[in-house]
């Protein structure tokens, strides 16, 4: 077993059996479902808007190319600058060689998952750049030392104790533990960065390929200093993230805020074409996008799952998961934790380090019929589980025990058979008093759980005995 | 840039295309039937989601009504200086506005720190979400979200059913061509990443006002 993978169970089995932390996040996670029911009733037809995103975003994916050069030539008829970065480590020295050469000192950052992904704040930081999260879940998350617990939600596994405790230490003006006077805190931190900072990094929720615009949504307005004030703007994105027309955000802006947080719409949805125009007195002088490709074109090249590049990440599939309510976001150790992050991880970090994601799962189907974008999410998980045993991947006992059970589910004297020898030997064990020992096959089931009463006889002996009594 | 001093771009997309040889697996079906109920009455429904977006929309029968009202709430403000889109109709409204208070014209720059309240024009007003849509014309970049309060002198000539007729409207105008950016602004700026608990004026304004009225007085 990997250590990824000994990591993740033990950290399943910590924070499941941790109430504290389940309440906190059944807590989190019921006010979004209330939240998002009264959203959907806003949509006369959601099973149509999810069909009509599914479709734009499969044109768009399916001729990735043509998009990107177009988006890529409005953005430098504007004055922008386009930066194609093959990995994160192309990405990371094009950003930190900008801000070495402008002699950038501070940056305001926005939250963006695939600045997550390529550990782009660490690195520029490395350089004795300060770097600010603004979004205020991220600035939590960041003043802790952490990576962010959920997609959408960064601090979700906090209590407001815990972040009154943690300003107190680390701000110093602030001793409550009203969310008002957190908020205000932070503000106040924060002002102090955008005034200050030279450059302003965002993710982009979208690239408009027909007008070479990146569109940022926040509740907060934090993205809208950060492309307002310091006189740079970097925005990183992954190739992915394309779609052609102005007029498909009349459904996406709803979509995205529906799906992430049950609002109608996000208080700003913003789209940046360049840097300051000629006509205009204010903005960056500077305006540069990182397209990120660290692993997409080969989850593009594989036809059968082509479709989870449509993610919009809105952290719908997390929220559904009976797992990541269970076990929570950083058990997972990956930048995209949940249904979405088992899917895309092994293709993006290696299927040998991260197949076991695949299986934490219960293949309930409740992602899939969640995502704005009608990503098959629970069937991609089972074709990442094959895919992991075509590689040979998983343990040879494995592919033993799978030949066996087909061998016996294929003629029902088998499965008789084996059903009286299993029940006799439970019933030999449990006499011996042998329960929960090294010779009980289900010990690591009744670890956990009440064993289950051992049945006299089959379902097959007790089915054929009630019809006889009915008749 | 030049292309040399960036390899990526062609590896990156040489390797798109390969991919692309391989038709996808499975193909969506077309969208039938409409997304969204239709709208009726664009004023009426406009109003009722700034009722539930926390914006404060202020519906008069004149320019000259919406100008006190927003001269009212400018005088209420702590004393700072107002941040004003360098527009014409607000150069002669100016001294109604915002009396003599210190004014700061968009055409300065970015709206100061300690600015008490933006006054700005909008482009078009989405009567589905109540938002207010405005591009770098209506005040530049910050003019939504530096000062504490945002307030926006609008039209009901500017109103449209849904974010469809907008972006269509702003494509009559010019305006992606003309400006380097666009903001749908719904209500003001807020957070729940404390316990999903929600709080007004995270980064941006706490107080969000659209003064309504019809063009012609």
């Amino acid at each position: 077993m990997t250590t990824a993978a000994q990591d993740f169970l033990r950290s399943a089995a910590e924070k499941s059996a941790n109430l504290t932390h389940r309440h906190i996040l059944r807590k989190g996670i019921d006010t979004y479902n209330s939240a998002v029911t009264r959203g959907l009733s806003r949509f006369m037809n959601w099973e149509a808007a999810r069909q009509k995103c599914h479709e734009i975003k499969f044109e768009t994916i399916n001729h990735l190319d043509r998009y990107l050069l177009e988006f890529e030539q409005h953005v430098k008829e504007r004055g922008g600058h386009v930066f194609w970065a093959q990995n994160g480590e192309d990405a990371r020295k094009y950003i930190a060689d900008l801000a070495k050469r402008h002699n950038v000192r501070t940056i305001v950052k926005s939250k963006s998952m695939v600045t997550e992904e390529i550990h782009l704040a660490a690195a520029l930081e490395a350089q004795d750049i300060k770097v600010f999260e603004t979004d205020l879940g991220e600035f939590i998350v960041q003043l802790r030392g952490e990576p962010p617990y959920h997609i959408l939600t960064p601090a979700m596994h906090l209590t407001r104790d815990d972040i009154a405790a943690l300003f107190k230490e680390k701000l110093g003006d602030v001793d409550t533990n009203d969310p008002g006077e957190l908020v205000a805190a932070a503000r106040r931190a924060l002002r102090k960065a955008f005034f200050s900072a030279e450059m302003g990094i965002t993710g982009a929720n979208f690239l408009v390929a027909e007008s070479g615009m990146i569109a940022i949504t926040t509740n907060e307005g934090n993205a809208d200093l950060g492309v307002s004030l310091p006189k740079i703007h970097v925005a990183v994105a992954g190739i992915e993230k394309v779609i052609p027309r102005m007029q498909d955000l009349a459904l996406f802006w709803p979509m995205v805020a529906t799906s992430g947080t049950g609002q109608p719409i996000s208080c700003y949805n913003t789209l940046i074409g360049g840097p300051r125009a000629p006509n205009e007195f204010a903005g960056p002088e500077e305006f540069h996008v990182v397209l990120l490709d660290n692993g997409r074109t080969d989850l593009l090249a594989d036809p059968e799952q082509r479709d989870v590049l449509h993610c919009i990440r809105c952290g719908a599939c997390l929220n559904v998961c009976p797992v990541y309510r269970t076990i929570g976001g950083h058990t997972y150790g990956t930048t995209y934790s949940g249904p979405i992050g088992s899917v895309l991880t092994p293709h993006l970090r290696g299927i040998h380090e991260f197949n076991h994601l695949s299986y934490a799962s219960s293949l309930c189907g409740a992602c899939t019929d969640v995502c704005p974008v009608k990503i098959d999410l629970h069937h991609h998980l089972l074709h990442n589980r094959r895919n992991a045993v075509t590689a040979h991947e998983r343990p040879g006992s494995e592919g033993s025990e799978f030949k066996m059970f087909r061998w016996v589910m294929q003629s029902s004297a088998r499965l008789a058979a084996s059903g009286a020898i299993g029940r006799m030997t439970m019933r030999a064990i449990y006499a011996l008093g042998l329960a929960g020992t090294f010779f009980d096959p289900t010990r690591k089931w009744t670890k956990m759980h009440a064993a289950p009463k051992i049945p006299r006889e089959s379902f097959r002996a007790q089915w054929k005995h009630a019809q006889v009594e009915k008749k | 840039m030049a292309q040399s001093e960036n390899p990526g771009r062609e590896a990156i997309l040489s390797r798109i295309r390969t991919a692309l040889t391989k038709p996808a697996t499975s193909h969506p079906a077309k969208t039938t039937g409409d997304i969204f109920f239709p709208i009726g009455d664009a004023l009426e429904r406009f109003q009722k989601e700034c009722g539930t977006n926390n914006t404060e929309c202020l519906l008069t029968d004149s320019l000259s009504a919406s100008t006190a009202a927003i001269a009212e709430i400018i005088s209420a403000l702590p004393s700072g200086p107002i941040f004003l889109q360098d527009a014409p109709i607000l150069r002669r409204l100016a001294p109604i506005l915002v009396s003599d208070r210190k004014v700061q014209w968009s055409t300065e720059g970015l709206p100061a720190e300690e600015s008490q309240a933006a006054i700005t024009l909008a482009e078009t007003l989405v009567a589905a979400t109540g938002s207010v849509f405005a591009s770098a014309a209506c005040g530049g970049r910050g003019a939504a979200v530096v000062a504490p309060t945002h307030i926006v002198l609008a039209f009901t000539d500017q109103l449209v059913p849904d974010l469809e007729a907008a972006f269509a409207r702003l494509y009559q105008n010019g305006a992606p061509q003309k400006n380097s950016m666009l903001v749908l602004i719904t209500g003001s700026s807020r957070t729940a990443d404390i316990e999903k608990i929600l709080v007004m004026g995270a980064h941006g304004p706490r107080r969000f006002v659209v003064a309504l009225s019809p063009r012609a007085e």
